[in-house]
């Protein structure tokens, strides 16, 4: 195991990556996407490591290290996350969602039966649809329908 | 794997017993359950191609709750990693205990938490290994959910599959699970640290096992002491 100073050490680095990908991921602003996408990279290969799951709301999900989960986050029924997976703090996802080398931000919102693979949702985002997949990708904003999203490819 | 042929593989996990469902839904219940067992299988097949493409050695350890099995991979761990590059790869419904005993023996580790699922299957080896660059590895364990029924639904395209139970689970437990031991290369009977306390009739258990599958080759070991686990070592081929 990782002694407690290089853990710490980690958190910080790994803090530091979100607030630069999430100031990079603004709302009508220019997205670069292959910038975020190797600050995606970053975050996932290096500093997301181990099980660090301990205060999800909800039934017991499938994990597949390295997962990282943020404060208040709340799992529907049968969710599978990793290899590589990030969710923010207070981020609700739906029943029977997978997601691999993602990574949710805060305050996401996910529909059910949603399958993302090298994705990144935005801040705040709500994707109030199912049966959704989608690769390689940033996805943001509000949708409720197929139509609605914002989908931006790497 | 082309993209194609993965979007064909969707993740499954176990299904309520068919028995329950009566009627239409029955047929479909059944076609489901197939279409599943035959997707396993096929990802199982693709798994044993890639550990083959990189000249990997891999091992499945299937048994009990409390059988021994961590104990003993931590042994087989501690004496194979000056020689071997290992990937543990580590099944439990919650927690990553397993994973973090094991990895203090130099060895990496990949913890995998099944939740409501009782055994690991294909998918979850496969998300593993395509998210790895398996030119960093001579030998992979992948150490299952404590269990003796689930995992012999799922084969998982190891090379070897052994299943370990204790003298402490009582000298029937080999007869009274026998398809795991049907489908196993080495059945490992462990605790035997234990025996002269306990008086269990492993005779018994080593003929059971000899019965159910004439050609499984049975180890008694402990891992407490390390008997035997050399032997262990020497069934899969290594040294």
């Amino acid at each position: 195991m990782l002694s407690e100073r290089v853990q710490i050490r980690n958190l910080k680095k790994m803090r530091e990556l979100i607030e630069k990908i999430e100031k990079t991921l603004v709302q009508n602003k220019e997205i670069n996407a292959s910038k975020i996408q190797n600050l995606m990279i970053t975050l996932l290969k290096t500093h997301i490591k181990g099980l660090h799951v301990e205060n999800y709301i909800g039934d017991y999900p499938t994990f597949i290290e390295p997962v990282y989960l943020g404060d208040n986050v709340k799992l529907g029924d049968d969710v599978l996350l990793g290899p590589n997976v990030y969710v923010g703090n207070n981020s609700k996802i739906g029943d029977y969602v997978q997601l691999t080398n993602t990574v949710i931000l805060d305050n996401v919102t996910l529909g059910n039966n949603i399958t993302l693979e090298n994705c990144i949702v935005a801040k705040g985002s709500s994707l109030s649809l199912t049966n959704l997949q989608e690769k390689n990708c940033i996805l943001m904003g509000s949708a409720d329908s197929l139509e609605d999203l914002k989908k931006i490819s790497f | 794997m082309s993209d194609k042929e993965e979007d064909d593989i969707p993740r499954f996990s176990e299904l309520d017993s068919n028995k329950l469902i009566k009627g239409k839904e029955r047929e479909l219940a059944i076609q489901i359950e197939e279409d599943i067992m035959k997707q396993n299988d096929t990802l199982a097949e693709q798994i044993k191609q890639e550990f083959k493409k990189y000249n990997i050695k891999s091992i499945d350890i299937v048994g009990a709750i409390g059988a021994g099995k961590t104990a003993i991979m931590e042994k087989l761990v501690e004496k194979l990693s000056p020689k071997y590059r290992i990937l543990v790869i580590c099944g439990d419904v919650t927690t990553r205990v397993d994973a973090s005993r094991i990895e203090k023996h130099n060895a990496e580790t990949i913890q995998i938490n099944t939740g409501r699922e009782c055994a690991l299957n294909a998918y979850h080896i496969n998300q593993i290994i395509k998210n790895k660059d398996l030119n960093n590895y001579d030998l992979i364990f992948i150490e299952n959910v404590g269990n003796l029924i689930c995992p012999s639904d799922f084969i998982l395209g190891t090379d070897k599959r052994v299943t370990v139970v204790s003298i402490t689970e009582g000298e029937w437990v080999i007869e009274k699970h026998p398809m795991l031991f049907k489908m196993s290369d080495i059945a490992v009977i462990n605790k035997m640290d234990l025996a002269d306390i306990l008086e269990t009739n492993v005779d018994k258990m080593v003929h059971d096992a000899k019965k159910i599958n004439p050609s499984i080759e049975v180890i008694t070991t402990s891992a407490k002491t390390g008997e035997n686990i050399d032997k262990l070592i020497e069934s899969f081929g290594l040294n």
